[in-house]
């Protein structure tokens, strides 16, 4: 067993982790992050390619909820983690939002203030801008729906900056953040999983990880660090913390943002590079709009979703592009380490309001693409039928059942959350875990409920919150 | 200056010349349909069959009926298609599924959204909502009365799918789309109602309606002209947009003294009536029921009779002195007249009592 010894060590390398890792470096901290993923140059590989799925993914994207229905989420799995996969929309927790959970959960030093200081700093450091030029059709195509249908639209900033010619380049982590705390001193660990938190009485000492060797041997390595940051995002990290001894609330509370597709035919080709930057808020926080990814991979897995006879628009695939419709749902779930097993079981139930609200997301999609001149919607509901008209979208209502629904989420949060009402999180205000002096929580996991849009921002921000507090008192 | 409702010039006049009912041959929506078709341009019908748009075409050549489903985008569009500056009386909701909860939520909560959606668009003058007394579940104690300042508690599943449609109605007042107003109204009786409200007063009549606990629990009713009235009184009234009244008879009642009005009722009408007391149940098994009920409910399963049963052992009362100030709402009708009126009518129906 190789051993090796730090002051932090910082579990996981995603927006949570590279934004503790960095924080801390900038402090003068010894810092070792270990990543369960690889290390890949971001350049190597073409965004949102299969081989790029393939790479930085969990289970190459395919893990799903025990459920009815099951949801299939998507986890990054490299160094960046998932900001290595996203879309780099940046979205900024909504006041009402802080201002429910601080009530709601306790959560001390948690006001409008305090939260926006802390998104401008990591604004600044990320670079979040809007397209210097005007968007793309796949974008634009949302937007002229909301349009004709009076249907608040908004072009979101992402985590983008632009060269001279306007060429955009997403600021994922190992692009920024990671590069910056190894400048500063941090050592990453890639290809390593933490298998066990080691304890004595009320402190963490260390971990105990696998870890492959770049010649592909493997070996254990133990790693024995003053301060533990645990950011394995909101499935890994409870179950990490499980597995480690530490139950109570952890596990519990798993919200996500369960999704319904539509692949629309239009009448001409549209740009499948990015993914669109205008989201339709009309009916937000509950249900949000916009566009996915669709490359022609994606295309074809969201036209068979439908079990329709899609040859012909597939072969037309230029044409065809993704949305989906994303709630924010009423039913929490579950993350469970199974001892003996390496992946944890994760359940959701949803509840019939939430199926509902499904159905209400796809028909209101539905809507926009068809206002949008779409001419062919295939809904992501197996046997649902094939629209062309505005007046067959009400069919879909009682064709999206539980056993009829094809679900997914990329958005995953609230598996320990912070607060100081402890019957209900697993850390306090800060992420320090209940019972533990030196173990921390900084990731997805701590807020408290689903915020509706793309968590990053909200992650990054808490996470730099946390950090402070941390240096502040340790 | 653009208003809200997307008009460009001073508030359009109230009453609106044309009124937009969905819901329109429920037990509310055949009263309300009724009061608006002598002075309205045009009422526009949304209903669910074609017999039911005979039904209501007869009442006067204002009635303008469009058959459709309330969940469906293009007979909502045709709802509106043309209609002018209107008042909308958003009525149309589920209150006993048949079968499925998730109904409730398609309906009440999605149904609600595509009218909200399609009367912005529409230019609406106002949009009236008809919502429900079960966003707010029951009274701590027979004395208690909900204003229109009580916390949300909703009663299972109806009461969360009408809370939802409540909070989509409000956003869009907030978000400037539509002067919007909503009305709580109570359990109703009166003219027009469900075979479900039939049983019930056939039930007393022969002593067969079951009495939970000691019947000193209260329950608000209102009577449907009372809640016509009041529905009329929003849709004209300055304070109200933007608000939320409770519309019910003067008084709550007691529910023996519910029973026993409907047994003078009927007598009064001529009806023979029982000299047996009504059964008499326990409070707990109201309980039991209400337990069942949320075990069916929560595997999305709904029977009408637990529900009922689960239900009556509460008080469910409300003050309506808000509507009172606000809206100018005195309510004309009280419990034994009303129920007088609803007997005649189901006489007059060939309704077996």
């Amino acid at each position: 067993m190789t051993s090796l010894q730090t002051e932090v060590l910082v579990v996981g390398s995603g927006a949570g982790g590279a934004t503790t890792a960095a924080q801390l470096t900038g402090a003068g901290r010894r810092v070792t992050i270990v990543e369960e993923g690889p290390w890949i140059d971001p350049d190597a590989v073409e965004p949102f390619s299969l081989e790029e799925m393939v790479l930085k993914y969990r289970h190459r994207g395919s893990c799903a909820t025990l459920g009815s229905p099951p949801v299939a989420y998507a986890e990054g799995r490299c160094v960046g983690g998932s900001t290595e996969i996203n879309s780099g929309l940046w979205h900024r927790l909504p006041s009402y939002l802080s201002e429910e959970w601080r009530r709601a959960y306790r959560i001390d030093e948690f006001t409008d203030d305090v939260l926006d200081r802390y998104a401008e700093q990591v604004e600044e450091a990320q670079g979040v801008s809007r397209l210097p030029s005007a968007p793309p059709p796949s974008s634009a195509t949302l937007e002229r729906g909301a349009t004709k249908l009076g249907w608040r639209a908004v072009e979101f900033p992402r985590v983008f900056r632009y060269d001279q010619q306007g060429r955009g380049v997403k600021q994922t982590m190992a692009r920024t953040l990671i590069p910056r705390a190894v400048a500063a001193g941090a050592t990453v660990i890639p290809d390593c999983r933490v298998l066990k938190l080691l304890t004595r009485g009320d402190q963490v000492t260390g971990a105990v990880c696998d870890r492959t060797r770049p010649d592909g041997s493997r070996e254990r390595l133990s790693i024995e660090a003053d301060f533990v940051f645990v950011c394995a995002g909101a499935i890994q990290s409870p179950a990490l913390l499980q597995r480690s001894g530490f139950r109570g609330s952890i596990g519990r509370g798993l919200k996500l943002h369960p999704t319904v597709k539509i692949a629309a035919r239009f009448p001409s080709p549209l740009d499948h590079a990015g993914v669109p930057m205008h989201r339709v808020t009309e009916f937000a926080p509950s249900l949000t709009i916009g566009g996915s990814v669709s490359r022609k991979g994606h295309i074809a897995l969201a036209l068979a979703d439908s079990a329709a006879d899609f040859r012909d628009a597939l072969d037309d695939w230029e044409r065809v592009y993704v949305y989906y419709a994303a709630i924010r749902g009423d039913a929490s779930g579950r993350v469970v380490a199974v001892p003996g097993l390496s992946a944890p079981v994760v359940s959701y139930r949803l509840t019939d309001a939430d199926m509902s609200r499904l159905a209400r997301g796809l028909l209101h999609l539905g809507e926009v693409l068809l206002a949008a001149g779409a001419t062919e919607l295939y809904p992501s509901v197996i046997g649902g039928r094939v629209v062309r008209r505005l007046d067959e979208l009400v069919s879909w209502w009682d064709a999206l059942t539980r056993s009829s629904a094809n679900l997914m989420t990329v958005h995953l949060t609230s598996s320990v959350r912070m607060g100081e009402d402890r019957e209900r999180t697993g850390a306090d205000s800060f992420g320090r875990v209940w019972g533990v002096r030196n173990l921390r929580v900084n990731d997805a996991s701590l807020l408290p409920d689903a915020p509706g849009v793309n968590p990053q921002a909200a992650i990054m921000t808490i996470a730099a919150r946390n950090t402070d507090h941390f240096l502040a008192h340790a | 200056m653009t208003a809200p409702n997307g008009s460009t010039d001073s508030a359009p006049e109230l009453p609106a010349s044309a009124a937009v009912v969905t819901g329109a041959a429920g037990w509310l929506g055949q009263n309300l349909v009724r009061a608006l078709a002598p002075s309205r341009e045009r009422v526009r019908c949304l209903v669910r069959t074609d017999d039911d748009a005979s039904l209501l075409s007869v009442i006067g050549p204002s009635i303008e009926p469009i058959v459709g489903d309330v969940r469906d985008p293009a007979a909502i569009d045709m709802l509106f298609d043309g209609v002018g500056p209107s008042t909308v009386f958003h009525a149309a909701g589920v209150i006993h599924p048949e079968r499925s909860v998730r109904s409730l939520f398609d309906v009440n909560v999605g149904g609600t959204q595509l009218t909200l959606d399609r009367a912005r668009r529409a230019g609406a003058v106002r949009f009236v909502h008809v919502s429900s007394n079960s966003p707010f579940g029951a009274n701590d104690v027979p004395a208690g009365r909900f204003t229109e300042d009580s916390p949300y508690n909703p009663y299972m599943a109806y009461g969360q799918s009408k809370l939802e449609a409540e909070q989509l109605v409000m956003r869009s007042y907030e978000h400037g789309d539509l002067q919007t107003v909503i009305v709580r109204p109570p359990w109703f009786y009166g003219p027009f109602q469900p075979a479900r409200q039939t049983q019930f007063l056939a039930a007393i009549r022969r002593g067969r309606f079951p009495l939970v606990g000691d019947g000193t629990q209260q329950r608000s009713m209102v009577f449907v002209g009372n809640l016509v009235l009041g529905l009329l009184l929003a849709e004209t009234a300055d304070k109200a947009p933007g608000n939320a009244y409770w519309i019910a008879d003067a008084r709550p009642y007691e529910l023996r003294e519910i029973f026993e009005t409907i047994r003078a009722a009927l007598a009064a009408e001529g009806l023979e009536v029982t000299e047996r007391n009504p059964i008499r149940i326990p409070a707990l098994v109201g309980s039991m029921a209400e337990a069942a009920d949320k075990f069916v409910q929560g595997r999305g399963r709904y029977v009408q009779a637990v529900h009922v049963l689960g239900e009556l052992k509460d008080t469910i009362a409300c003050d309506i002195s808000r509507a009172r100030a606000e809206l100018g709402y005195e309510p004309p009708t009280a419990l034994l007249d009303g129920m007088r009126e609803s007997i005649r009518w189901c006489l007059a129906n060939g309704e077996q009592l």
